[in-house]
């Protein structure tokens, strides 16, 4: 059976026995090839699809899930799901109501080109960055895509699908320079193959390892600060925590009490975005069929919504944002799409530190406090020179931070923000402590 | 899962392209998961999982792919892709006489005569997975949740069943047909106790290749009161003090700093990179003569065991160490090409979205001759008995690791004294496995999941109380 046909046998059984049912089928294509010299070296090509149904009987909500498409492990996922759902207590949640959300492809033919190509491509990358004296080792240099189909249907009306994808090309090489030993990592990404371009990623990566070589110690101390996108994007995916309606109705955030309050400085504004035009994580519906909506979170300073799906709407009392997240296999859940600070007038600086990296976010940072202590590598601007400092921790309550922003940069950068991605820009603060030598 | 025709197709196509060896994994999973929270369900979920692995050997390297989409197309693509892009990697077409299905090539290899082999259901359920309602398991987890409910102090009770159906196929170039199913069933509790402002928590989960049989085995009021008592026994335990001392590690899950630090580098995954400490070893004494250490994929109904391993050859037991001398490594499929030791029966992997590494099944310390477990503190002035054990951290080459005690008490003047807290044990598996002077003959395994390059498949870690003379532990008083 196809995904498609599995959603409707899935419906139209669940009809037949008298529940709600959601089913939810992806399907998803992955290709990466690994360069180490001059020739992939590892290889991984990988394709896993699945539905899973979501069931709503009598206020309770049960999950089932398969990989196999056949009507004996359908019939079976839909026993289990309805058996899942009456061992519940019920929750008063129901099914939301949806509409014919069309079929959407939001990839068209952008990775169409030769497995040959795409590692030459890759090759190049390591060869750009091997001819470099400076580079030591290469301890990764990939490219990898990824393509996803997504179809979604619902007892109660939800009728939809989209395909999407994205082709990244990423290296993390070792830099030496005397004594100083650096390893560091970019990547460029995007939705058509044909605009990554290895020697533009090569001078990217280039740049941003070896600006660090030869740094020396930060002294302690409290500095004015520029963060730099990528700092500033660990910091959204930080925030998001607090951010989440499943950690609101979980009386877990900090912001819960302060919607329509200032929380950040008037220069922010965050907001979420899912109808981007060529954005990489835009999408026309969420998991549960809600059309795609843009959603202020933070408009000049004022915290203005959460991130909701129906369940985490209705427990909070709050509108549905249309955040809704699920894969075949996983229950119910709440996810950005793309997160981004708006571009401000620009940073500038005569002194202070760049912060250009953070390293331990995950371990050095509680994202219910806010409170961060993490390990950073930076650039110290000083009597209208720069040089690379390391070796210094940096400690800050995000919630504290977010109020002492003093400029907003112009240069958005998508990056990685934990599983999230983010639309990030430089941010400037008056004062922050660095803990250093 | 598959038929012939498909399978015989796609290793055909693989060693056209000029692979000297491919091998095609498939599988079929049904799991459940139910857990409560203090009786109350808070997560039942089910799922089906399937797909394919192919990996294919060109030399010793190794490339792999895999898809749940098992049409004779999407398993065609997967091969072409992998043949085009290593004919890429050399920069030419790719090379080799090409094999033909049914017959011998010029290399001695190839012909696909298919030898059928099939599990013999030496570890079936007694129970099996259609059996009992929802409701039945249910209840279960309502008894352990009542048993755990022995003192004001338990907070709250955690209850978890997980139960696994797995169908193994495996089918390779060399003519193997190799059918398994593996059925394993595991229940945790896990206890919060708090007193004032202390909080202390506990596990306990035992787990076999059974099917719900296993609460004959462990009956799920048992397994939540002895979470309930470990939890309770640190919450009125005093912090552990600092410093180099004999500790005997009690059975069970003491195994687990053995595993970690020992048994991990005695896989080929680690020795044929020479990453390991102990590469190179065999014939040599590594350890106290009190010690044998065994991994055995064969123990009836065991948490790691199966019949055949995820490369299709049976499992056996294999003795590691015996009387202190290293005796074999672990050896998967590469790992023996690359270091010319004979195969153990260790390739595993945790789904067919992983390409299988050499790895552990049941690893265990062997009794010893020390009849009383209780005489091991005799002599022992000032001491510490990690009775139960929890998670670690281990440096993969040195074995240098560092263990929490979630159940410890000082040994005092030869005897047991009160329970400490906090206690770490510190140190380098190969230098504390000299150490071991005596080893009792209570041995027993309790199960875990044992990450690794391969994914998270199901192990066994076992010991019966022995006596290190001296590790560092880190303590905090």
């Amino acid at each position: 059976m196809t995904f498609e046909g599995a959603k409707d046998y899935l419906l139209r059984r669940a009809r037949e026995r008298g529940v709600d049912a959601e089913v939810l089928g992806t399907n998803e294509r992955q290709l990466m090839l690994a360069v180490d010299q001059d020739h992939v070296d590892e290889i991984s090509h990988a394709q896993r699809g699945g539905v899973g149904v979501r069931v709503l009987s009598a206020g309770r909500v049960g999950y089932a899930s398969s990989e196999e498409l056949d009507e004996t492990s359908l019939e079976w996922v839909l026993d289990e799901a309805i058996e899942n759902a009456n061992l519940q207590g019920a929750s008063g949640a129901e099914l939301p109501a949806g509409s014919a959300l069309g079929r959407h492809d939001l990839i068209g033919e952008g990775l169409s080109a030769s497995v040959e190509s795409k590692a030459e491509a890759v090759v190049s990358l390591a060869r750009g960055l091997r001819a470099d004296p400076r580079v030591d080792a290469l301890f990764a240099a990939r490219y990898s895509e990824s393509e996803s189909e997504v179809v979604l249907g619902s007892t109660r009306g939800v009728d939809g699908g989209y395909r999407n994808g994205h082709a990244l090309l990423m290296a993390s090489p070792v830099m030496k320079q005397g004594e100083s030993v650096k390893q560091g990592w970019d990547f460029d990404i995007s939705k058509e193959f044909h605009s990554l371009d290895p020697t533009r990623t090569t001078q990217s990566i280039l740049e941003r390892v070896g600006r660090h070589l030869g740094a020396t110690p930060l002294s302690t101390g409290r500095y004015r600060a520029v963060l730099e996108p990528e700092v500033t994007a660990s910091l959204m995916a930080l925030l998001l925590v607090s951010l989440s309606g499943k950690t609101v109705a979980e009386g877990k955030s900090r912001l819960a009490e302060r919607l329509g309050e200032r929380v950040a400085s008037e220069l922010l504004t965050l907001v979420d975005d899912p109808t981007l035009e060529r954005g990489l994580a835009s999408r026309p519906f969420d998991a549960e069929g809600t059309p795609s909506q843009r959603t202020p979170l933070i408009e000049r300073g004022v915290l203005r919504s959460f991130l909701h799906n129906s369940d985490t709407a209705r427990r909070t009392g709050q509108a549905n944002t249309g955040h809704a997240a699920r894969s075949y296999s996983s229950t119910l859940g709440v996810s950005s799409t793309n997160l981004l600070i708006e571009p401000g007038a620009g940073v500038s600086m005569d002194a202070g530190v760049i912060v250009t990296d953070l390293s331990g976010v995950h371990a050095g940072a509680n994202p219910i406090s806010g409170d961060v202590s993490v390990q950073g590598l930076g650039l110290l601007v000083e009597g209208g020179e720069t040089r690379p400092v390391d070796n210094f921790a940096v400690s800050f309550n995000l919630f504290r931070l977010l109020e002492m922003i003093e400029a907003v940069g112009d240069d958005l950068t998508w990056r990685p923000a934990g599983s999230a991605i983010a639309g990030a820009v430089s941010l400037q603060v008056a004062d922050l402590s660095f803990a250093g030598a | 899962m598959l038929t012939t025709a498909t399978a015989e197709t796609v290793l055909e196509l693989a060693r056209r392209g000029g692979a000297d060896f491919a091998e095609l994994y498939v599988e079929r999973w049904r799991r459940r998961n139910l857990r409560t929270i203090d009786g109350d369900v808070e997560e039942a979920v089910s799922a089906i999982e399937r797909g394919a692995g192919l990996r294919l050997f060109f030399g010793t390297d190794v490339v792999y792919a895999y898809t749940n989409d098992l049409s004779d197309a999407a398993l065609g693509e997967l091969v072409s892709t992998l043949v085009r892009l290593r004919g890429e990697r050399s920069g030419e077409a790719p090379s080799g006489t090409p094999g033909k299905a049914g017959s011998v090539d010029e290399r001695g290899s190839g012909g696909l005569d298919l030898r059928r082999q099939s599990a013999a259901g030496l570890h079936a359920p007694a129970t099996t997975f259609d059996e009992q309602p929802k409701a039945w398991r249910l209840e279960r987890l309502r008894e352990l949740d009542a048993g755990a409910r022995i003192d004001q102090a338990v907070k709250q009770v955690e209850g978890r069943l997980i139960e696994w159906e797995q169908d193994v196929l495996v089918v390779n170039s060399e003519g193997a047909w190799v059918e398994d199913r593996r059925v394993r069933t595991r229940c945790i509790a896990a206890v919060i106790a708090r007193d004032g402002d202390e909080t202390q928590t506990a596990i306990v989960g035992p787990g076999l290749s059974v099917g719900l049989e296993l609460f004959e085995h462990h009956p799920p009021a048992s397994i939540g009161a002895t979470a309930a008592q470990r939890a309770l026994t640190n919450l009125r335990a005093r912090p552990a003090p600092a410093g180099t001392m004999p500790v005997v590690i009690g059975n069970g899950f003491g195994g687990v700093i053995f595993h970690e630090a020992l048994g991990h580098l005695v896989e080929t995954t680690m020795v044929a990179r020479r990453a390991s400490v102990l590469t190179d070893k065999l014939g040599e004494t590594i350890a106290s003569p009190a010690v044998t250490y065994v991994d055995d994929g064969t123990t009836p109904h065991g948490w790691g065991s199966s019949e055949f391993d995820d490369e299709g050859m049976p499992t056996e037991r294999t003795v590691l160490i015996e009387s202190g001398v290293l005796r074999s490594y672990l050896v998967d499929r590469w790992g023996s090409l690359k270091t010319g030791y004979r195969r153990t029966g260790s390739g595993r992997r945790e789904n067919y979205t992983y390409a299988p590494t050499s790895r552990m099944r049941n690893t265990f310390i062997v009794n010893g001759d020390v009849e009383e477990p209780s005489s091991l503190f005799e002599g022992i002035e000032h001491g510490l008995y990690a009775k139960a054990m929890g998670g670690g951290q281990v440096k993969p080459g040195s074995g240098e690791y560092n263990f929490a005690v979630t159940e410890g008490y000082l040994i005092r003047n030869g005897e047991l004294a009160e329970p400490v807290r906090g206690a770490l044990l510190v140190g380098k598996g190969p230098d504390t496995i000299s150490k071991v002077d005596a080893v009792a003959r209570d041995r027993s395994n309790e199960p875990g999941m044992c990450g690794s390059m391969s994914g998270d498949v199901p192990v066994e870690v076992g010991q019966p109380h022995l006596r290190v003379t001296e590790i560092v532990v880190g303590g905090e008083a």
